[in-house]
């Protein structure tokens, strides 16, 4: 026995495809494409594989591992956009394409023509509803902002007023009443001086009449003298 | 000393071959098993012990899309019988024709240095490393859902996708703490 030996292991026991009636291996047309896709990729490797050893017979540089590993995340940042974009335009081209057969088929006057038609057009009014609804959602939308503002301006104003208010009230009590007391003490002090000049006056006059003896009950003017004596109390 | 080329003959209408190298025989037989069960495309399995393959079989041997090295990591004969054979395949296999497959890294007896080293060893050729697991049945089923997928793009069943972009994507990166001990 070989140590390094291989075994010819042909082990393809299952028979996958189906068998037509002559015995021969059916292959459908997708196998078919799928042959194909098969054998194109296979040959570009070996393309790209030969223009690789042809280029690198050209020019030997020796270039080094990191470089090579930039130069190849860089190539594959790049294949991927070009995926990205062919793809892109590969949707592009389809809806083209499908606009263009619908527009095929609506031209003749076959009954799904017709099909299409109907749907086109209420496709067309449906759009239209929209964008009727559309506006009218804008305009409710731009009144509701408009009175949001107001709201917000006049909570503004009445903050504003309240803060005014608080700072007058706080204000007022305070010069007015500086100025008020001082005349008020003022003019306290004086109404007592007066009082008690008044009341030591009518003392006196009360003390004449008592000790002269003197007849006031008669005398009118006397009489309204003598009652007014005793509005104010008799201090000490 | 005659190389394996992964251009030298012509490809196979709707098959694609791979060719699976282990040095201990195991895990072969069982997934070519579950290779062969794909209906879509004929998987052509080859077994191989090591590197360099035996002349005679080189006429009937057909083009190899994909050359999958099993290590099991229980024995350190297994990795360096890979490391071996590395040298006989040409270069244009490791631009995404070449994949690792490790097999028992969950085994207790598996020193931590090993894995590594594959790991290094798969980072450095920028090639893809599966971890499967050979005892179940469902772990060969995985294991050869998971080599199909490679092998179909290798072989070129995948549009716009060749073997090269799929191992820029699939290839095994290294760790950044790779050089520092491990938990246990």
């Amino acid at each position: 026995m070989d140590s390094s030996g291989e075994d010819i292991n042909d082990m393809v026991k299952k028979d996958d495809a189906p068998k037509g009636p002559s015995g021969q291996k059916e292959t459908s047309t997708a196998d078919m494409l799928r042959i194909k896709q098969q054998m194109s990729n296979q040959c570009f490797e070996m393309e790209v594989h030969l223009n690789a050893v042809s280029v690198a017979g050209k020019n030997r540089r020796s270039c080094s591992t990191s470089e090579a590993e930039r130069d190849y995340s860089d190539h594959i940042s790049e294949l991927e956009r070009v995926k990205t974009l062919r793809f892109n335009q590969t949707l592009a081209l389809h809806r083209m394409q499908m606009w263009h057969a619908m527009e095929e088929k609506i031209k003749t006057n076959d009954p799904e023509a017709d099909a299409l038609r109907a749907v086109n057009q209420r496709c067309m009014a449906l759009c239209c509803r929209i964008k009727q609804i559309q506006q009218e959602t804008r305009l409710l939308q731009d009144e509701i902002t408009e009175l949001q503002k107001k709201r917000l301006e006049m909570k503004r104003l009445t903050h504003e007023k309240m803060k005014e208010m608080e700072d007058l009230m706080s204000r007022k009590e305070h010069p007015d009443t500086e100025k008020y007391k001082a005349a008020l003490e003022k003019g306290q002090t004086n109404l007592e001086k007066y009082k008690k000049m008044s009341i030591m006056a009518q003392n006196v006059l009360r003390g004449l009449l008592l000790a002269c003896k003197i007849n006031w009950l008669d005398d009118p003017k006397l009489r309204h003298v003598a009652m007014t004596l005793e509005e104010f109390p008799i201090t000490d | 000393m005659s190389r394996l080329n992964p251009f030298a003959k012509l490809p196979g209408l709707n098959t694609a071959s791979v060719l699976l190298v282990e040095s201990e025989e195991h895990f072969q037989q069982s997934l070519a098993e579950a290779l062969v069960e794909e209906t879509s495309v004929t998987v052509n399995v080859r077994l191989a012990k090591s590197f360099p393959l035996p002349i005679e079989n080189d006429e009937s041997r057909p083009r190899i899309d994909l050359v999958v090295f099993i290590i099991n990591l229980t024995s350190e004969l297994s990795f360096q019988s890979a490391e071996a054979s590395l040298k006989y395949l040409e270069p244009g296999y490791f631009l995404g024709k070449v994949c690792f497959m490790v097999t028992n890294a969950r085994s207790s007896s598996v020193p931590a240095e090993r894995l590594d080293a594959v790991r290094r060893l798969a980072a450095s050729l920028h090639c893809p490393l599966l971890f499967a697991e050979e005892q179940t049945p469902q772990g060969v089923t995985n294991a050869a859902e998971r080599l199909l997928t490679i092998l179909k793009a290798a072989a070129g069943f995948v549009p716009f996708t060749t073997p090269l972009y799929l191992s820029n994507l699939t290839r095994c990166t290294l760790p950044p703490d790779i050089d520092q001990p491990s938990f246990d």
